[in-house]
């Protein structure tokens, strides 16, 4: 009896001394690993937690060791809501890292009020405005300025290029275009009216818009609707399950639509999933993909083998590397308000908008940062991928203010 | 069923219809009134304050459901659809026209409603599989169709609308943090309460509840069934619009992902968990469904994050890993159960406990 109370105690003991609070800096990760995102979610958060770790092992914010608090959502808003007053209340974190463009514009307005620096994984060209979402950041080309330059990458270098146009072409034809995304979710739809300005600009003759569900397995009467309509270009705006189904119908419908896709629907898992009918097919990058050589490919190895041994290297995705990302960049944002005495909501949003040409992603193949109080749009660089003998790849990288440099300041927050 | 203490007899009818017949009745209600409105918001801290909220959502989403599901027997799969109706009603009316919150929520309510009956229609020719399949229609015609492609366009905001600080408030009253929205919360589903039990044990609801059971021998008693049926789908949607446009309080957001497919599903799971037929089942199933997730998201992160834990157990981490679901399988687990081991709800084992009390100690 006294033994087991022993033991009892030295357990409650053990317990109670390794929550104890030290130095340390908490953070909370909101992931979606089991709802309708988690084909990109589930290996976003293995990135997070690695590189977590990969940055408490070099010494965590200024020898301030990093605690993680990472929770699953289930791709469900009321969850996202409650997640988020616990990391709040009860956590009491300094910054999220958040997910999902609905849960993130719905949580804008209180992470605004509660002052509340939030890195989502959503890029949403609505959350880039300060005016009106001072504490939102994105880690990536927002939606809208990608959505922009891939339709531009493709007007410039396949539509006037490739031969597969080229009697098209000289007839004079106007390209015509569609739209295929999950009316009812706001990251999908978020870079529509973007992409259709752009659209409009090029000169394209644009179809009406494809409801495909983000867990959609069969996409044919769309296909066939974008077909009737002679689509020469798809954009594919949800992730890559539904995305791969969509261009599988495609190709078996004979389409013959070249098919476009936002960052979360483009990665290693695409050709895997629709296989020959992925040939071709364009997409956004975020950053390096997994299989890509990239500076800090070691380091993502070498923690993603310690940590997460179970998962095999092969099945890794360019998710991994963007919670890599997510985490550096909140790292630095962190270690200079510490500098500045101010490790707090405001402190963490003044030192992300100190952030000029920062370098620090280009070790993951990001890109240099530059984030102002008056703008929260990460760079005006879109990095285009398109899958070669089944393979993604990068193409191109199309500088868009550079490209329309009158147009890019009146398109924040768009 | 209720059981008095011995000698406790009633004189006049209003003795016998009251709700709270002793003085220790009385006595729990006043505690309980002090825990909800004093002692709970005061000292539970706000995550917790939060997830009652979410509690109170759930409450006042699922009513509508038991309405027509417990006491109408009218199987809805298209809930979600009226809370959106009455959400985006409200804040449109607030933002657009610059009307009063509690006018907008009212307004929004009644805007459920309506909308509710013209999916209720059906029901006066369908019923069984084929209702299931009009209320499904109603649930992606109105968010996935009517509301993202039309509804969400208005004014130019793009899918989620941002309701600004300072918009929400009944009078005087701000609505400005979590604790104020407890307070609404909590105000609402006293108020949903009282207004479903009363409907239930008036003619009204006599008859729903004769429908639910035989329509058609309601129908030869003098029952107008489609009469009643399409006021239980007004109310059940009523009360839906309320419960979204509270929940813009909640969030100062709105879109039409809060409202999908999903959701309809899990406000049936409530009151599946909770107690068909049962204004206690609404309660209880959304106490269920939204702290059991919960705990379960803690104790997953306990057991997977502690040293000691992982020391002792090192396959915890594959929770993280291969076994994503878990969390997931275990909730659905505990459905199962329940639907196996008590398939009259929560409600019905809440009523054995009482009752065990109230006859102790022949309780037999």
């Amino acid at each position: 009896m006294r033994m087991r109370m022993m033991v009892l105690v030295c357990f409650v003991l053990c317990f109670i001394s390794s929550w104890a609070i030290g130095q340390e800096v908490r953070l909370g990760a909101l992931q979606d690993t089991t709802g309708a995102t988690s084909d990109v979610g589930k290996d976003e958060a293995l990135g997070v937690r690695e590189a977590t770790q990969y940055f408490n092992d070099a010494g965590g914010i200024n020898g301030k060791r990093i605690r993680l608090f990472q929770y699953d959502y289930g791709y469900r808003v009321p969850e996202a809501i409650t997640t988020y007053k616990r990391f709040r209340d009860y956590d009491k974190v300094v910054m999220v890292l958040g997910w999902g463009t609905g849960d993130t514009e719905a949580l804008s307005p209180t992470i605004n009020a509660d002052k509340m620096p939030y890195l989502s994984s959503s890029f949403s060209g609505h959350l880039c405005d300060p005016k009106k979402t001072p504490y939102n950041f994105v880690y990536g080309t927002d939606y809208s300025t990608n959505a922009r330059g891939a339709i531009q990458y493709w007007f410039d270098e396949v539509w006037k290029k490739e031969p597969k146009w080229k009697e098209l072409r000289e007839k004079g034809v106007k390209p015509k275009f569609i739209c295929f995304m999950d009316t009812a979710s706001p990251y999908a739809t978020a870079p529509i009216k973007a992409i259709k300005e752009q659209a409009t600009i090029l000169g394209f003759e644009i179809g009406p818009d494809q409801h495909v569900g983000l867990t959609a397995l069969d996409t044919k009467s769309q296909v066939l609707t974008a077909k009737g309509f002679g689509a020469n270009l798809v954009w594919h705006g949800n992730t890559t399950m539904s995305v791969s189904a969509a261009i599988k119908d495609g190709h078996v419908l004979a389409l013959g639509a070249d098919h476009i896709i936002n960052n979360w629907g483009f990665d290693e898992n695409l050709p895997k999933l629709a296989g020959p009918a992925a040939e071709g097919a364009m997409g956004l990058l975020g950053c390096a993909l997994f299989i890509d050589e990239y500076p800090a490919k070691n380091r993502v190895l070498e923690y993603a083998k310690k940590l997460n041994p179970g998962i095999p290297l092969e099945n890794r995705l360019i998710r991994t590397v963007q919670g890599w990302v997510k985490v550096a960049m909140a790292v630095e944002a962190m270690k200079r308000a510490d500098k500045a005495g101010k490790l707090n909501g405001p402190g963490i949003k003044d030192a992300f908008e100190t952030f000029k040409d920062w370098p620090g992603l280009k070790e993951y193949g990001g890109q240099l940062v530059t984030l102002t109080p008056t703008d929260h749009r990460y760079s005006s660089i879109v990095r285009v991928g398109r899958v070669v003998k089944g393979r993604p790849q990068t193409v191109m990288e199309i500088d868009m203010r550079a490209k329309y440099p009158d147009k890019w300041a009146g398109w924040l927050g768009y | 069923m209720s059981f008095r203490p011995c000698g406790n007899y009633h004189q006049y009818y209003r003795q016998d219809h009251a709700w709270w017949q002793t003085k220790f009745v009385w006595g729990k209600m006043i505690l309980l009134g002090i825990f909800v409105f004093y002692l709970f918001p005061n000292f539970a801290g706000m995550y917790l304050i939060s997830i009652a909220n979410v509690v109170g959502y759930t409450i006042l989403s699922a009513m509508g459901v038991q309405l027509l599901i417990g006491y109408c027997g009218q199987v809805t799969l298209g809930h979600a659809a009226f809370l959106a109706m009455g959400a985006y009603s409200c804040v449109l009316l607030m933002l657009q026209l610059h009307i009063p919150y509690p006018i907008a929520m009212i307004i929004g309510g009644i805007v459920g409603g309506l909308w509710s009956i013209l999916f209720g229609l059906p029901s006066a020719r369908v019923k069984g599989f084929y209702l299931i399949m009009t209320t499904m229609a109603a649930q992606f015609l109105t968010v996935e169709f009517f509301i993202t492609q039309y509804v969400s366009q208005i004014g130019g905001r793009g899918v989620a609308f941002s309701i600004p600080p300072g918009t929400v408030k009944i009078g005087p009253w701000m609505i400005k943090n979590d604790r104020d929205v407890y307070y609404l919360m909590a105000i609402l589903v006293i108020l949903f309460t009282f207004i479903m039990a009363n409907l239930i044990r008036s003619k009204i609801g006599r008859a729903w509840i004769a429908i639910r059971d035989n329509d058609i021998a309601a129908e030869t008693m003098g029952v107008n069934i489609v009469l009643y049926k399409l006021l239980a789908f007004f109310v059940a949607g009523f009360f839906g619009g309320m419960a979204g446009a509270f929940w813009v309080t909640s969030l100062a957001a709105v879109s039409p992902e809060h409202f999908h497919f999903g959701w309809s599903l899990w406000l049936v799971g409530v009151i599946l968990i909770g107690g068909v037929g049962s204004i206690h089942g609404v309660i209880f199933g959304s106490l269920f469904m939204t702290l059991i997730p919960e705990g379960l998201k803690f104790l997953i992160f306990v057991l997977t994050q502690n040293p000691i834990f992982v020391n002792l157990m090192p396959f915890l981490p594959l929770l993280l890993e291969k076994f994503l679901f878990v969390k997931e399988a275990a909730f659905g687990l505990a459905i199962v159960l329940f639907l196996i081991y008590e398939p009259n709800g929560l409600s019905y084992r809440w009523w054995q406990i009482k009752n065990y009390f109230n006859l102790w100690p022949f309780s037999y």
